[in-house]
């Protein structure tokens, strides 16, 4: 029979046929899509502007801090009301696909008890809304650093690199975080402790500069803290970041997103049972 | 399917008070049993036959569907599957009560593995089949929950696998639309096509289908003839010939 024949037989963790997995991957990329923009668009249902709310939303956060810095603060210091922005508004990135992650499996129970369908989608799909997030902030951005007289130059085109290296950073976050919220569901009530925590271990409220190099030696251990240093190099300062932040970041992405990944995939069909 | 058994865990949480919790932390195995669902199965679905699956609550119909579609893996056994298998398990499956019909005809024909190009061809076809005239553009949220059937079975028939099941969806709206979910099912009947339906609408499956199993407690009790195989329930059930166990009521 030519027909395609699909096997099923107990569970054991470990891999997939990857073939077979990405190609169903790709074919339901449509739906990811479809899916990611019906999410965004329930979470601003109701309200009277909707999803002008993904523009408003960095414009208030960004005003709220130059009421912190310069009015409050009395400081005309246009380096650190940029600095503040750029990273807090890339953190948003990686911090909205982890809390869009860690329940999109457990969520997603309905469509995972009544199709069949690679469940990496869901992880995904969170990571997805988080740049249909994160694009708006960027609009934010750029008027902002133009109105306050940042400078521009060529090596400003570092921030794709680095962004796209934000995104596999999250995506393998919210992979991991998903799956762990499978089998120890207090993960979902610890998040936001563990993401505030990165905010002020990260170069976010300072500069990573304004660290002691003994600190700076320990933040190797914190997965973004590179990764916000070389985004705040090239945002604020349009400078190229440095080789070792990229590299560091580049490896911390890439352990994150395979363990996840592997963690993810090698237990994927048994969360149907967990949930 | 050889041999298939389904073994799963749930908790048991008879207080679920933080007091409870406080005295069982680290010895969450105590609360925990064992669900057989499915108990030594075996059997073949050849392409152009119509299989009923019947049985009372909690015999296993859903788990069996869900071991076959590969959404649980089985405990035991071996499945092989040959052809492309679409899911009709339970309605509106990725809808998203925020959009519009139109939009959720999308969002639930890309979820049922459809593409986007055959769900632009088919539209028209689907807001015909779902009666729902200018309501396909209001929010679902707006939509009665017969509305919300009707529009989600439209979408789920219009899919066409080589293995399609299909679990209690044909008590979808009113005896009209009934009817008419009835016929779009036989429409799907065909030689290079395998159909497996669950329903608890005995005259239903008598109608439809052209092989019968009844499955008890995880285990299959009688497979065969679907006269034969209802009266048999029938009468182990000790329900006899009536409009409630021949018609979703």
């Amino acid at each position: 029979m030519s027909t395609p024949v699909t096997v099923y037989e107990p569970f054991r963790a470990g891999l997939p046929p990857m073939r077979q997995y990405l190609r169903s991957l790709w074919s339901r990329r449509h739906f990811i899509a479809e899916f990611s923009r019906s999410e965004l668009r329930e979470q601003n249902y109701g309200s009277v502007f909707g999803q002008l709310w993904l523009v408003l939303n960095p414009l208030l956060l960004s005003g709220v801090y130059f009421l912190l810095i310069y009015i409050i603060g009395g400081a005309s210091d246009a380096n650190r009301y940029v600095h503040l922005t750029s990273s807090l508004f890339f953190f948003y990135l990686i911090a909205n696909s982890l809390t869009g992650g860690v329940k999109s499996i457990t969520a997603g129970q309905r469509l995972i008890m009544n199709t069949a369908f690679p469940r990496i989608m869901l992880p995904i799909s969170a990571s997805v809304i988080a740049i249909f997030k994160f694009i708006p902030t960027l609009i934010v951005f750029f008027a902002v650093r133009t109105i306050v007289g940042a400078p521009y130059s060529w090596q400003m085109l570092w921030a794709l690199p680095i962004f796209l290296l934000g995104v596999f950073m999250g995506l393998g976050m919210a992979i991991s975080i998903s799956c762990t919220n499978v089998y120890f569901r207090d993960i979902a009530s610890l998040l936001p402790y563990i993401t505030r925590s990165l905010i002020y271990l990260s170069p976010i409220l300072y500069e990573a500069s304004a660290l002691s190099e003994k600190m700076r030696t320990l933040e190797i251990a914190n997965p973004i803290f590179n990764l916000l240093d070389a985004w705040s190099q090239v945002m604020v300062y349009a400078q190229a970041p440095s080789s070792s932040s990229i590299l560091i970041s580049l490896a911390w992405a890439t352990f994150i997103f395979f363990v996840g990944t592997y963690f993810f995939l090698s237990r994927e069909r048994d969360f149907a049972v967990r949930l | 399917m050889q041999s298939v058994g389904l073994t799963y865990t749930t908790s048991v949480d008879k207080k679920p008070t933080l007091k409870a919790r406080v005295k069982s932390f680290g010895r969450s195995g105590k609360f925990s049993r064992t669900v057989n669902a499915l108990d030594d199965v075996s059997i073949d679905v050849h392409y152009g036959t119509v299989l009923g699956i019947i049985g009372s609550n909690g015999a296993g119909k859903s788990s069996l569907m869900r071991v076959i579609s590969g959404i649980v893996p089985p405990s035991q056994g071996r499945i092989e599957v040959y052809g492309s298998v679409s899911t009709l398990l339970a309605l509106g499956v990725g809808f998203n009560a925020s959009l519009t019909g139109r939009e959720n005809v999308y969002l639930g024909g890309l979820a049922a593995g459809m593409t986007r190009a055959e769900i632009d061809n088919q539209f028209d076809e689907i807001a015909e089949f779902s009666e729902l005239g200018e309501a396909i553009d209001s929010p679902m949220r707006t939509y009665s929950s017969g509305m919300y059937a009707r529009l989600a079975f439209s979408v789920a028939a219009t899919v066409k696998p080589d293995i399609l099941i299909i679990d209690e969806a044909l008590s979808t709206g009113d005896a009209r639309f009934k009817q008419k979910s009835l016929n779009r099912i036989k429409e799907l009947r065909t030689e290079d096509r395998a159909l497996i339906l669950v329903s608890h609408a005995l005259a239903t499956i008598e109608d439809i289908c052209n092989e019968v199993i009844w499955l008890d407690k995880g285990k299959m009790m009688a497979r065969g003839n679907p006269a034969e195989v209802i009266t048999s329930y029938r009468e182990y059930m000790h329900v006899r010939k009536s409009a409630s166990s021949d018609e979703d009521v």
